[in-house]
């Protein structure tokens, strides 16, 4: 972490809290001592439809003001997403976080190519939400589980740092928010060094 | 320093409520929206310190914002793309009156058909309304800018127009230095201008006149807005001294031995320069003020450097004649005894800038050299 940058890449949909998410992490991350950007492209954004968040961490302030291509780091908030452009770029020995029940169901695996190694993990991020009471309507809120599970498999942000930026950043539901980003961080599990 | 994790938009509006601000009124375009959004916050929560006034459009917000400066008021709005053009009129009208007024641009691109990426069409379409134009390339810049921008309007009774790519800047949240209300306020002073519209004191304003008469005027704004480069060296040195930032109208980082520079203003300055170490023998020209243009400046820098290329990234483009900086570029370099090649990467639509695409720039153009422009859709 000396020079280098970290680079992460969010994938959800409009309503899930993408954009929020990449600014709470951001924001921990600055905590840490550590420089951090966050920024999201969309539409005209409706609720579900599919938004892009970048996140970039370093010990240098000066960062490039573009997309992030090559992301050290894939998250991806809605286990309904799949599609090989969602992994694209994924660094050899990045990281990748699925919003998923279970590990080797995700039908994005066929989309990794075959020499890559990349550290898979997975976190049921749908169901903490329900079972925090994080939805609004039919639509689960998974953004704090997410950021969760990113700060213990990440180690960029701690849950501390999260939790002190989701209390400046979150007004509805705050407790709930701050059970469930610790519950993210407790129970996101590793698939194993994934070898496709 | 007190940092917080700000987005471009809200360091704008962070600045606009520490200004002593008497009246905003803006309506909402993305990717300006937060502004907006964070200004009607302050206002709910009794922060704000002026007066919000939600309108109709945007030519009204404009309308509404000059009537008040005419007043004697300091007022504040923003835009973006085609809200922007929609102001066109009442922009004309804000410089001929000799009105200060401070707006902030989000630099999107204009329809048809709708598109919401940062293409610098919509400033640099009013380039010739009679205002000030800074290019900032972050939230910082933007904050500090937009505090300056108050001071700069009012002293030479110009208005000004602070602008920062959508999404890029106005979506990017990042830490902020945002200094404490008092020091800011001590900062941009109190209003000196006089009102124009007095009550009580009936008066008819702008009426008719002839073109014997408006070259004056015209020749006095000019000259007046000239004066803005000198000034703005002024007031950062005085920035300097309370926040411990400054500025130039002209900012170069460029390494002994470079003779190829690349310029830029707004968001992609920062990708370049993170790109500096691995461009070989490149440096970076940020344009920071496009109107006045630093025309001086530019031929010092280029001179003082033997440059003999740049390449002039522009996220515009003027259809049937090319990117805008470029041209402004050549059109300064005349006066120069061994002037560069000025080339020309156009971003047209907003796109991203890649440092791939800073790589593939490099490159001779075409070797009939039929062309100096590079597509950046043709070399992503």
């Amino acid at each position: 972490m000396e020079n280098e940058m970290l680079e992460f890449r969010i994938h959800g949909r409009g309503g899930q809290g993408i954009v929020v998410a990449a600014a709470i992490f951001a924001e921990a991350v600055f905590m840490e001592g550590y420089y951090a950007r966050a920024f999201s492209l969309f539409g005209a954004e409706r609720r579900g439809a599919p938004v892009t968040a970048f996140i970039r961490a370093g010990k240098n302030r000066l960062m490039p003001r573009s997309r992030v291509y090559h992301p050290d780091y894939v998250a991806i908030f809605d286990s309904t997403m799949t599609g090989a452009s969602l992994v694209s770029g994924l660094k050899k020995s990045g990281t990748l976080l699925l919003n998923s029940k279970n590990d080797f169901k995700n039908s994005l695996f066929k989309d990794i190519p075959r020499d890559m190694d990349i550290k898979t993990f997975f976190v049921d991020a749908t169901d903490i939400a329900w079972k925090h009471n994080l939805a609004i309507g039919s639509f689960p809120m998974v953004n704090t589980v997410m950021l969760g599970a990113m700060a213990h498999n990440s180690g960029m942000a701690s849950l501390d740092s999260l939790v002190e930026s989701i209390r400046k950043r979150v007004s509805a539901r705050l407790e709930e928010n701050i059970a469930a980003v610790k519950e993210g961080f407790e129970s996101v599990k590793e698939v194993g060094s994934f070898v496709n | 320093m007190a940092y917080e994790m700000l987005s471009g938009s809200q360091a704008a509006a962070a600045a606009v409520q520490r200004a002593n601000v008497d009246l905003v009124a803006a309506y909402p375009i993305t990717p300006q929206t937060a502004i907006v959004e964070t200004l009607a916050n302050f206002e709910a929560k009794g922060e704000l310190g002026g007066d919000f006034v939600s309108v109709e459009s945007e030519y009204a917000a404009l309308a509404c914002c000059y009537g008040a400066a005419a007043a004697g008021a300091r007022v504040f709005t923003a835009t973006a793309s085609h809200g922007l053009a929609y102001m066109h009129e009442v922009i004309h009208w804000c410089s001929g009156a000799r009105v200060p007024v401070v707006m902030v641009n989000v630099n999107r691109a204009i329809g048809a058909p709708w598109c919401l990426d940062p293409d610098q069409g919509d400033s640099l379409s009013q380039r010739d309304t009679g205002w000030m134009q800074i290019y900032c390339s972050g939230a910082q810049e933007v904050f500090d800018t937009v505090l300056q921008a108050y001071v700069l309007s009012e002293e030479l009774l110009l208005p000004c127009l602070v602008v920062f790519d959508g999404f890029y800047i106005s979506h990017t949240y990042e830490a902020v230095d945002v200094p404490e209300k008092e020091k800011t306020l001590e900062f941009v002073g109190e209003k000196k201008f006089k009102a124009q519209v007095i009550p009580g004191a009936p008066a008819n304003l702008h009426g008719l006149t002839t073109g014997d008469n408006q070259i004056l005027l015209v020749k006095n704004r000019h000259e007046t807005m000239i004066k803005a480069i000198d000034l703005f060296k002024d007031v950062n040195k005085k920035y300097e001294e309370f926040f411990g930032r400054s500025y130039k109208v002209v900012d170069s980082v460029i390494p002994p031995g470079s003779t190829t520079v690349f310029m830029a203003a707004g968001a992609t300055v920062e990708t370049i320069r993170w790109a500096l170490p691995e461009l070989d023998d490149c440096g970076l020209i940020q344009l920071r003020m496009f109107r006045p243009y630093p025309a001086e400046e530019l031929c010092a820098i280029l001179e003082a450097h033997e440059v003999e290329r740049v390449i002039v990234v522009d996220r515009n483009c003027s259809v049937g004649m090319g990117g805008i900086f470029s041209q402004e570029l050549r059109a300064a370099l005349y006066k120069m005894e061994k002037p560069p090649v000025v080339e020309d990467l156009i971003l047209a639509g907003g796109i991203d800038l890649t440092v791939e695409m800073l790589h593939k720039a490099l490159e001779p153009v075409n070797e009939d050299r039929l062309t100096d422009q590079k597509w950046g859709v043709d070399v992503r």
